[in-house]
């Protein structure tokens, strides 16, 4: 577990959901409208729903406040909280090592397209 | 086969729904141009925000979906506020919106504005509609939401293409839910632990929110209160539910609450909550609020629980369930003897210290006022000064008698609410209260109550100052009033004239004694008992306060009553 001096900790969210419109956006608004950055996100199917990981620097406090709201959500199914892996935290490094660079000239081709 | 416009009123009129506010455009025309026949009347307000509020009005007198419509863009945009407020405040409301046609969504097309992406923070459940086949479970998935559990606002935007596309259609659809793990987390086991607590309490209370009465547990709410006998006190939500004559009521609670209540939530051991979601205009100073206090909540929506203040036992369920199931338990057990709290805490010590409102001539207005109301009233108040002072001198024990924007504050919404209410209930006297700086938000639904011979009595409570704002540059800001002067107000009555509605004024100087002169008396009941639409016009003192307030970062137990 890292712990920030705020005693806020890095936990990780599994949240089961149906991906239906919006859902998904309504989950992450949960932690953006507390002005938390989401330094790691994952979705993906699974089995016939789907889920997100989550990784947030959160206070006790608002662990139990973000699952409430997350269950809240009519299409939300489950919500986990864990301690998150030692790889989705190396990921959610601001720079991760591996990050590849993408040149100049590829960014502003991307951006004209 | 059927249009997708006729599909969407015929689901509508499967819902329930006979009555729509809404406001006309390009995207949305087909469904006006379906509207004739359809067995749904539309009011035509004269901005969407009138609408929505309008349909707030009466979802929330009526407990049924309110229902509002607009078209893309700037349509849309109007609807924000009112979606927003239906959120804070529970109010089940469907918004119905046009969209530009599939094909241009994305382009930034005329008119088009992502209204789903807009509200997705905002409303409990949404769709943008991708197929006519879907309307039918749609509409029906949206009403679900709008009215179940903690109820709340949905948004369903329509493509002006599905609008006008044909399809076969037999029958509304029906939507069953899926249920979630955490829906079956009610505690059924808290009846005794709480009996614990209770048997444990020195000084109990009881805060009642908007929860008893949107379950409809407000007369299983009375007795169960009865039961306890413990000094009890109301959000402004919570207002009506209980009755104001009961021995143990202590009136509202918060920044401007009662002395009484506010003595009583802070020195209290045990607080009940029901159906409150304890925010700050109630709390005050979240880490100084009922610092004894073990709390128990009784709340439909875990999402409430543990935002302000942590409580010892939730009882997550619908009050219609959890009260009757509590109530058993007291029934059968002895509790002990509060006689002594009680005694304190409803005592005369702590009774109001302005009781008939001698040194603010607005309250003894607002006094005139209600008591000359007959009993079939719902009074509405905007939002600022003349809102908790209305609060404040509210004494009905009618449970959907006092409606305001609580949780937003959002200022004009009482005058289009009004209309909603009026439409409700046609032969109920709706009083609808507001300020000066209210009014102006939303006067032009002056024209809406006039085409309707609405008999709206609508009072402007005149102070020239954005007051409330005033009221606290007076006392935090070195009575710096930035930017709140409204003394160039227009002359309302003259607005109100050229609305062709019957509009008189009525100086403070008219409160000066007690009881008012007859005169003074005459003119308020014509205007109560007139069967067409009035405005009254109240000038108000420009530095008139309302007291007791709780400042900010203060505990419930330091209110001021005047300025220091």
């Amino acid at each position: 577990m890292i712990s920030s001096p705020e005693g806020k900790n890095m936990q990780a969210f599994h949240i089961r959901y149906r991906n239906t419109q919006g859902t998904l956006m309504r989950i992450l608004n949960a932690a953006s409208r507390r002005g938390l950055d989401i330094p790691y996100v994952q979705a993906e199917p699974i089995e016939h729903t789907h889920q997100v990981t989550l990784l947030l620097e959160v206070t006790p406090k608002q662990v139990g406040q973000l699952c409430r709201d997350w269950n809240a959500v009519v299409d939300v199914i489950h919500v986990r909280a864990a301690t998150p892996l030692r790889e989705q935290i190396w990921t959610a490094a601001p720079i991760p090592p591996g990050l590849a660079r993408i040149s100049d000239d590829t960014q502003a081709n991307a951006a004209m397209a | 086969m059927l249009k997708g416009a006729e599909i969407v009123l015929r689901c509508l009129r499967a819902e329930g729904v006979d009555l729509v506010f809404g406001y006309p455009g390009g995207a949305i025309m087909p469904l006006y141009d379906a509207l004739e026949g359809s067995g749904v009347r539309h009011i035509l307000t004269r901005h969407e925000q009138g609408a929505v509020f309008a349909a707030e009005g009466y979802a929330r007198v009526t407990g049924k979906v309110g229902v509002a419509i607009a078209t893309s863009g700037p349509g849309a945009t109007n609807l924000v506020t009112g979606i927003a407020d239906a959120k804070m405040d529970s109010v089940p409301l469907v918004c119905i919106t046009g969209q530009v046609r599939s094909a241009l969504i994305g382009t930034d097309a005329f008119q088009e504005t992502d209204v789903f992406g807009l509200t997705l923070s905002l409303t409990k459940w949404s769709r943008l509609v991708r197929s006519i086949e879907e309307i039918s479970e749609v509409i029906a998935q949206g009403f679900h939401w709008a009215r179940s559990g903690r109820p709340g606002p949905v948004l369903l935007d329509f493509p002006v293409d599905m609008l006008k596309a044909s399809t076969e259609f037999n029958r509304a659809a029906t939507f069953i839910p899926h249920t979630k793990p955490a829906d079956a987390q009610v505690e059924s086991s808290f009846c005794e632990t709480l009996i614990a607590l209770l048997e444990q309490a020195k000084r109990p209370v009881a805060l009642v929110g908007a929860g008893a009465k949107l379950s409809g547990a407000v007369v299983e709410l009375r007795q169960l209160l009865d039961q306890l006998n413990i000094p009890t006190f109301a959000t402004v939500h919570g207002l009506g539910a209980v009755p104001p004559t009961a021995p143990y009521y202590l009136g509202m609670v918060g920044m401007h609450g009662t002395r009484a209540a506010n003595m009583a939530m802070h020195e209290t051991d045990l607080l009940l909550v029901f159906g409150a979601r304890l925010d700050d205009r109630v709390t005050g100073e979240p880490t100084r609020f009922a610092p004894h206090a073990r709390t128990v909540h009784f709340e439909i929506d875990p999402a409430q629980l543990d935002r302000v203040r942590q409580c010892e036992l939730p009882v997550i369920g619908d009050l219609a369930e959890t009260i009757p199931a509590f109530a058993e338990e007291v029934g059968r057990v002895d509790l002990p003897d509060w006689s002594d709290w009680r005694a304190l805490a409803c005592g005369p010590e702590r009774a109001e210290l302005d009781p008939r409102g001698l040194s603010q001539p607005t309250i003894r207005f607002l006094d005139e006022l209600f008591s000359r109301l007959p009993e079939d009233n719902v009074i509405l108040a905007d939002v600022g000064q003349h809102q908790m002072w209305a609060a404040q001198r509210y004494r009905s024990a009618s449970p959907r008698g006092f409606i305001t924007s609580g949780g937003l504050g959002a200022m004009g919404f009482a005058l289009p609410a009004a209309i909603g209410v009026q439409l409700a209930k046609p032969e109920t006297t709706v009083l609808c209260v507001s300020g000066d700086g209210g009014i102006q938000m939303n006067i032009q639904e002056l024209a809406t109550v006039k085409r309707l011979g609405l008999p709206i009595k609508m009072v402007i409570v005149d102070n020239k100052y954005l007051g409330m704002v005033r009221q606290w540059q007076q006392l935090f800001y070195q009575r710096n009033y930035a930017e709140t002067d409204l003394s160039d107000n227009p002359d309302f009555v003259e607005i109100a004239k050229a609305y062709k509605i019957h509009a008189q004024r009525l100086g403070e100087e008219q409160m000066a004694q007690y009881p008012v002169a007859k005169a003074t008396g005459d003119v308020i009941d014509r205007f109560l008992q007139s069967p067409e639409p009035e405005l009254l016009v109240f000038d108000c003192h420009p530095e008139a306060n309302v007291y007791p307030m709780v400042p900010a970062g203060a505990a419930l137990s330091e209110m001021v009553f005047e300025e220091e």
